[in-house]
């Protein structure tokens, strides 16, 4: 009774703050402060038609890395978290097969969506989109490989292979930006190029690339993860 | 309603899933309840972060054909805050890693006394 | 120089490259890893080492660039620097004790550890609010998966407990930081403490948002129930990390964002942390089990950071130094208790007595529980005392009231932790293995504890004065344990005489006299020594230590050396006092005594403090602000070492319990410590311009009950040491009687006692002692007619009784004849006459103690027993010798030291002419007192020899004549309750009124944290609703009204 009636008054006082937020709130009408300067100064000095890959990746890049990193820690503690002991690894466990409809769209749709994720994240710095949607759009694919598969195995070489590499090229590309240009994850060390062509806006296209790669890897990862653990008694 | 822009409605809707998911994290005995309580209110985070970026009448932060490209300082005038929708993408993948990793949590939970009730892990108090 | 950046591109690369490389074996991860976070403690420790010793200025690195705002910029600045610093030490030595268990994972639990380390660090050093929150995450979502690495339901239920908590915290994080971008256009935290964010209701809101999301993550009480689950449940090793560095990291940030605020939360915070510094210590002290003591002693860690924190307009310049003081020390030494804990492995705290068997653990122990509480030489101390003193020097009293309760409290479940590692019943069949890797970096911080304390002090204006030289040579004792006690005892005493003898030509008066009963009494009590056998081991280094810290106390010039050498002596003593055979409730009853006094001690000082322009202990005669509580907080931190009536009860079981010749020590000498700083306090009450009479009178009253209750107490003791000891406490109640009543012959009468009492009392207590290592029982019922088998005993307690009771013609009788002068001259009757009927039940225990010990008939179980030992007889001889002349010449003594107290008290009223002393009421002489008085007794003896020439001896068995019933002698035999009759008369001023009121305030302090804890149901769910709700309360209490 006392529970309810302090979750109550917490809400209540929810309510009661986010009013005055909501009270106070005036709608935007200019870009103001960092704002501004990304629109006005965004194109010429990072080169890339999106404005938001060009703060995703160079202006707030560290950010980002660490956004990656959260990936890669989730799945690395899932790793150990959910890893089965010797006896567990070795069992078989046969899952009914699933639907025809599920098997047949699958075979179809996979490499269309695992093409349409690298044009999702190779195209970053042009259109909506990014490493981050593209590597979340490969995972889709791995899940739904393992849906309409799941007795099959995913290879777990490959997918920890492309991780770690890709993670590294990351790392080197931000030193890179270092060594030869402004600062960590400077992406100027590579020429601008064209405004909107493909290979433009330096190495924003690489490391959202390599950003990509490892997003859908480390997903992948997880998803195989999950799946293993059934497997655990 | 004049003054109800989108702005403000979406801000409106950010407060009110981020007080959704405040009473389910609370008031839900179920861990998974609690754990989907946990991504409304994500979702409410971030849709507040967008609308803050929200400019009425303006198009999304990419210069293209939408973006009137008279000259430079027209993009100022022309597009919303790319800033925000830089750092709901952030959040988005935190609150992902977070979800998996509770939901790792559950899956353990469960196996160790084969129940989700929440009030049945307290073997550490006082 | 190295850039910051590398910090976390190694960490990165190398954690990336592990998924690989992993291949190549676990052992391969771990020892990169390792490599990693010592190649990042090397960057950082560059840094460190470039900006305290080379001329480096802050330095900011640029990402992506572009100049802060546009882009995500770190700064590298001094306290970056040391922050970071002590992050990667604590992450490398963690790494090393964890190493194995990670290993057990899998390569992963390398990769999460080495991110987790890189995350604090980002945490430190960036200046951009949101990629602080981003790192948070992180380094939140690391340990949650760290405190796997503890197999059990314990450790999943607490990870889930603490990523649920910090979910929430973190959300509300986000919330206030895209809000605050809102109003300000910058993410960058030096803009927004430049803009004008607070003026507008939502930006106001924001900063609250952030700040109270910073709070939470200092864990602050009650809203921290996740935090203690984490420290408890997951793996020792990893909560010391978790204690330690991510501690250091929250408060780190909290510093910063405390800063968008202005100074507008200083206030908050500063009682947001003292509820939490008191609340976390106060359920510490109903704790039982080893873990959960540690997560609430962290927790209150935490407060105290944050009561510095929110105090540092008190501070000013000092902040970062009391800061880094308290940081370091409780770094150091929490995180080698936590990886202790992970060795030791003893649940409850009484099983910590297994550590004992390993006595290098207690060693280790005993060094962390001493610097957690702040004793010198460890940096904490001097931290305390800067805290302490700008706080006085700033008006915030409360505030120091606040620390030293916390502290008191803290004190409390250490010291009984300790206790029971030292000597409780060890009968448990577990034991614990020790392990290279994992003992390794427990002795790295202990060595860097002192090395640090040691540094820290020369780094210090005040502290650079002190002398270290007496703590080496404890040291030196300390390596030499393994050597007989035949060796080290020689080597003491002739340390202690080379030492005297250098330190003699430097002192004078009222400083020479002290010096002598602490050394030479120190060296004679020593030589006692050589009758144990075997190693005594740990017993040189702590009597050393109190020594030192007396020698300490003597030489001290500043306030600051003087408190120094109060807490060595005090944490010496403690050690002695402890070693007794039944000592473990008596020796904490002492330390929280003594602890509760250095308080009083501090916190007078800090008064005293205010105002002054030298730190010199003459600022003690020129008390310029509230002179009578800084007076009356002086005297009252004295008085628990002389143990004046109402704070005395530890007295009795301290003395009565320990050693026999450490009962001496602790009793004939370290009592006089508490005399001095008595003495030292009322030097600088004559001197003062206020008048403190009242102060005086009421301690003149305090003495004269003392001298009432301990007297009275003594009369009923069945216990030969007990008795002593209670003796001990009416003495010093003489003394504290006699110095109140200030004048040149009180004082003259509290010199006479200081002299009389050190020396009777270490004869008393040698020979009592001696006499009980012979029979192997205090009880003295159960011993009589000793005279036959230890004559030189006996005639060493009559003689000691002798002066004790004050009949002439001993030096007692000078006492008393002074004490009679100086009251009647004071005119406190009342009070003199209580102190004269005290002087007379003071027979009734010395009539018992020569009776029931040496007269009466010989036990039939000592009819062997040898004379007590040579090496007691010895000092035991040397001090009657001292007494006799003392006796017979006091004007030796007394003279000068009248002069001397005619510096301070002008009155004149005693005139010296060869060996007569002439006062307004009369005259006397010792020398002819002992003449007169030898000359009656001779006649009297003839006379009585001559006219009982019929008299024989009463044999055992002539039960009509020795009122004995040979076969159960204990329950008839006269000494046995031997004033039964005088009780009926005199109970109501025996019942045990003190010890009644300790009792209940104990009792209190356990109900009040036995209701409290409750709230910590160990329900996540209500762990989240506690945040929130403290969230709304702070919401309501900080900006509510405002908006």
């Amino acid at each position: 009774m006392i529970r309810n009636f302090l979750i109550g008054l917490v809400l209540a006082s929810f309510v009661y703050i986010f009013y005055n937020l909501y009270v106070s709130y005036e709608p935007k009408t200019e870009l103001t402060g960092i704002a501004a300067h990304y629109a006005e100064q965004g194109a010429k000095e990072v080169g890339a038609a999106n404005l938001v890959t060009a703060v995703v990746v160079t202006y707030r890049g560290f950010d980002t890395m660490g956004e990656v990193t959260i990936l890669f820690l989730t799945a690395s503690i899932i790793g150990f978290f959910l890893k089965l002991n010797k006896k567990d690894e070795k069992k078989v466990i046969i899952h009914k097969g699933t639907s025809e409809l599920l098997v047949t769209s699958a075979q179809l749709l996979v490499p269309i969506i695992f093409l349409f994720g690298v044009y999702v994240f190779i195209n970053g710095h042009l259109t909506p989109g990014g490493g981050f949607q593209g590597g979340a759009i490969i995972a889709s694919g791995i899940a739904l490989l393992i849906m309409a598969n799941p007795n099959k195995e995913i290879n777990h070489h490959a997918i920890l292979w492309i991780e770690s590499i890709s993670g590294i090229m990351f790392v080197i590309i931000g030193l890179l930006g270092i060594a030869l240009a402004g600062g960590f994850l400077d992406n100027r060390f590579i020429s601008l190029g064209t405004f909107g062509d493909l290979f433009s806006a330096g190495a924003i296209p690489l490391i959202y690339s390599f950003i990509g790669l490892k997003v859908g890897a480390e997903i992948s990862n997880i998803l195989n993860k999950y799946q293993k653990s059934q497997k655990e008694s | 309603m004049e003054y109800l822009n989108l702005g403000k409605i979406s801000l409106l809707i950010g407060f009110i899933l981020i007080i959704i998911g405040f009473w389910g994290i609370l008031s839900q005995k179920n861990i998974i309840k609690i754990i989907v309580s946990f991504t409304i209110l994500d979702t409410g985070i971030n849709i507040l972060i967008v609308s803050l970026g929200y400019i009425k009448g303006r198009t999304a932060p990419i210069i293209d054909a939408s973006v009137p490209q008279l000259a430079d300082h027209n993009v100022l005038n022309s597009i919303v805050d790319p800033v925000p929708q830089a750092l709901v993408l952030t959040a988005i993948v935190i609150g992902f890693g977070v979800t998996a990793l509770l939901l790792a949590y559950a899956m353990k939970l469960f196996k160790a006394k084969r129940t989700l009730e929440i009030n049945q892990f307290n073997d550490l108090k006082w | 120089m190295v850039s910051p950046i590398y910090i976390v591109a190694a960490a990165l690369g190398v954690g990336f490259a592990i998924g690989v490389l992993g291949k190549l074996g676990k052992n391969f991860s771990g020892i990169l890893t390792l490599l990693t976070l010592g190649f990042m403690t090397y960057v950082s420790s560059e840094w460190l080492y470039a900006f305290y010793f080379g001329d480096q200025v802050s330095t900011y690195v640029f990402t992506a660039g572009y100049k802060p705002p546009i882009s995500i910029n770190l700064l590298m600045g001094p306290q970056e620097a040391f922050m970071s610093t002590l992050i990667n030490v604590i992450g490398l030595l963690g790494g090393i004790y964890l190493f194995f268990n990670f290993g057990r994972k899998g390569r992963n639990a390398f990769v999460v550890y080495l991110v987790f380390i890189m995350s604090l660090n980002v945490v430190i050093m960036t200046r951009d609010l949101f990629n602080l929150f981003v790192f948070l995450e992180i380094s939140s979502i690391a340990t949650a998966g760290l405190i796997l690495i503890e197999k059990g339901n314990r450790a999943v239920g607490a990870g889930f407990k603490y990523i649920i908590a910090t979910s929430i915290i973190s959300s509300i994080l986000l919330i206030g930081t895209i809000f605050a971008y809102f109003y300000t256009g910058s993410l960058n935290i030096d803009d927004l403490v430049k803009s004008d964010l607070t003026t507008t209701t939502g930006g106001l809101i924001a900063v609250f948002l952030i700040l109270i999301a910073a709070i939470l993550e200092m864990k602050p009480f009650p809203a921290n129930g996740w935090g203690l689950d984490v420290y408890e449940g997951s793996h020792q090793g990893f909560s010391a990390v978790v204690s330690a560095a991510t501690a250091t990291a929250s408060y780190f940030m909290l510093y910063k964002l405390l800063d968008i605020a202005g100074n507008s939360w200083d206030h908050y915070i500063a009682v947001i942390g003292a509820v939490t510094f008191i609340g976390a210590n106060l359920l510490g002290v109903k704790q039982k089990f080893a873990r959960r003591l540690l997560a609430y002693s962290s927790i209150g860690q935490l407060g105290l950071l944050m009561l510095i924190l929110g105090l540092r307009t008190y501070l000013g310049d000092n902040l970062n130094y009391v800061v880094f003081g308290i940081l370091l020390t409780n770094l150091l030494a929490k995180t080698g208790f936590f990886w202790l804990v992970g060795i030791v492995k003893a649940k409850t705290l009484k099983e910590w007595a297994i550590i004992r068997r390993k006595p290098f653990f207690l060693f280790l122990m005993g060094t962390f529980v001493f610097a957690l509480i702040g004793f010198p030489p460890f940096p904490s101390f001097f931290a305390k005392w800067t805290f302490v003193m700008d706080l006085a020097a700033n008006g915030g009293f409360v505030w120091i009231a606040v620390i030293l309760t916390g502290s008191f409290l803290e004190a409390i479940y250490y010291f009984r932790w300790f206790g029971y590692a030292v000597k409780a019943d060890d009968n448990y069949n577990f034991s614990f293995n020790v392990r290279w890797h994992k003992i390794t970096p427990i002795i790295l911080l202990t060595a860097l504890l002192y090395i640090i304390g040691y540094l820290t002090a020369q780094h210090t204006e005040l502290g650079r004065m002190i002398n270290f030289i007496p703590l080496f040579f404890v040291l030196i004792l300390f390596a030499l344990d393994f050597l007989p006690v035949f060796i080290k005892n020689t080597i003491a005493i002739i340390g202690m005489g080379i030492y005297f003898y250098f330190i003699y030509p430097s002192l004078s008066d009222l400083k020479l006299l002290f010096e002598v009963i602490f050394m030479i009494g120190g060296i004679l009590t020593l030589i006692a020594g050589y009758a144990y056998k075997g190693k005594r081991s740990g017993f040189y280094p702590v009597a050393i230590l109190m020594y030192a810290g007396l020698t300490g106390l003597i030489e001290a010039n500043t306030t600051l050396q003087f408190f120094f050498g109060w807490e060595l002596m005090t944490a010496g003593s403690y050690f002695l006092i402890i070693r007794g055979k039944r000592s473990m409730p008596h020796a904490l009853s002492y330390m929280l005594f003594s602890v509760a006094g250095a308080y009083a001690i501090l916190a007078g000082i800090s008064i005293a403090n205010i105002g002054q322009l030298t730190t010199s202990l003459s600022i003690f005669n020129n008390i310029q602000y509230f002179p009578q509580w800084a007076y009356g907080l002086l005297l009252f931190g004295f008085l628990t070492k002389t143990a004046s009536v109402g704070i005395h009860i530890w007295l009795p079981g301290a003395h009565g319990e320990a050693e026999s010749d450490v009962s001496p020590m602790v009793s004939a000498i370290l009592l006089k410590a508490g005399v001095y700083g008595v003495i030292l306090a009322l030097i600088g009450m004559s001197k003062s311009q206020y008048d403190l009479s009242s102060l005086t009178y009421i301690l003149g009253w305090v003495g004269a009950l003392t001298v009432l209750f301990g007297n009275i107490s003594a009369v009923f003791q069945e216990d030969a040491k007990r008795l002593l000891a209670y003796s001990s406490i009416g003495q010093l109640g003489y003394i504290v009687f006699a110095f109140a009543i200030m004048t040149q012959l009180g004082w003259l009468t509290g010199f006479t006692y200081v002299i009389n009492h050190f020396m009777y009392k270490a004869v008393l207590f040698l020979t009592i002692g001696a006499v009980v290592l012979r029979v192997g029982t205090h009880n003295m019922y159960e011993m009589g007619g000793l005279i036959k088998r230890m004559p030189l005993a006996f005639v060493a307690v009559l003689i000691g009784i002798t002066s004790l009771s004050g009949v002439p013609p001993l030096s007692g009788f000078t006492g008393k004849w002074l004490f009679y002068n100086a009251v009647i001259e004071k005119g406190w009757y009342f009070q003199g006459v209580i102190v004269f009927l005290s002087g007379g039940v003071a027979f009734l225990y010395l009539f018992r103690l020569i009776q029931t010990i040496f007269l009466g008939q010989l036990k039939d179980n000592h009819r062997n027993v040898k004379e007590i030992s040579i090496w007691f007889l010895i000092p035991i001889y040397t001090l009657l010798a001292g007494l006799m002349v003392f006796s017979a010449r006091p004007q030796w003594v007394l003279q000068p030291l009248g002069d001397m107290i005619a510096n301070y008290m002008p009155q004149n009223s005693i005139r010296w002419d060869g060996a007569y002393a002439y006062t307004a009421i009369g005259h006397w002489t010792g020398s002819g007192v002992m003449m007169t008085i030898g000359s009656v007794f001779l006649i009297v003896f003839l006379i009585l020899k001559l006219s009982t020439r019929k008299a024989h001896k009463i044999k055992q068995f002539d039960i009509v004549y020795s009122g004995e019933r040979p076969d159960r002698p204990d329950t008839t035999h006269v000494a046995y309750n031997m004033y039964a009759g005088f009780y009926k008369a005199v109970w109501p001023l025996t019942v045990p009124l003190a010890e009644r009121f300790w009792n209940w305030m104990t009792e209190l302090v356990h109900e009040a944290a036995g209701f409290t804890r409750r709230i910590y149901s160990g329900n996540g769910q209500a762990y989240m609703l506690h945040i929130v709700l403290y969230i709304i309360v702070l919401f309501f209490i900080t900006i509510g009204s405002s908006i």
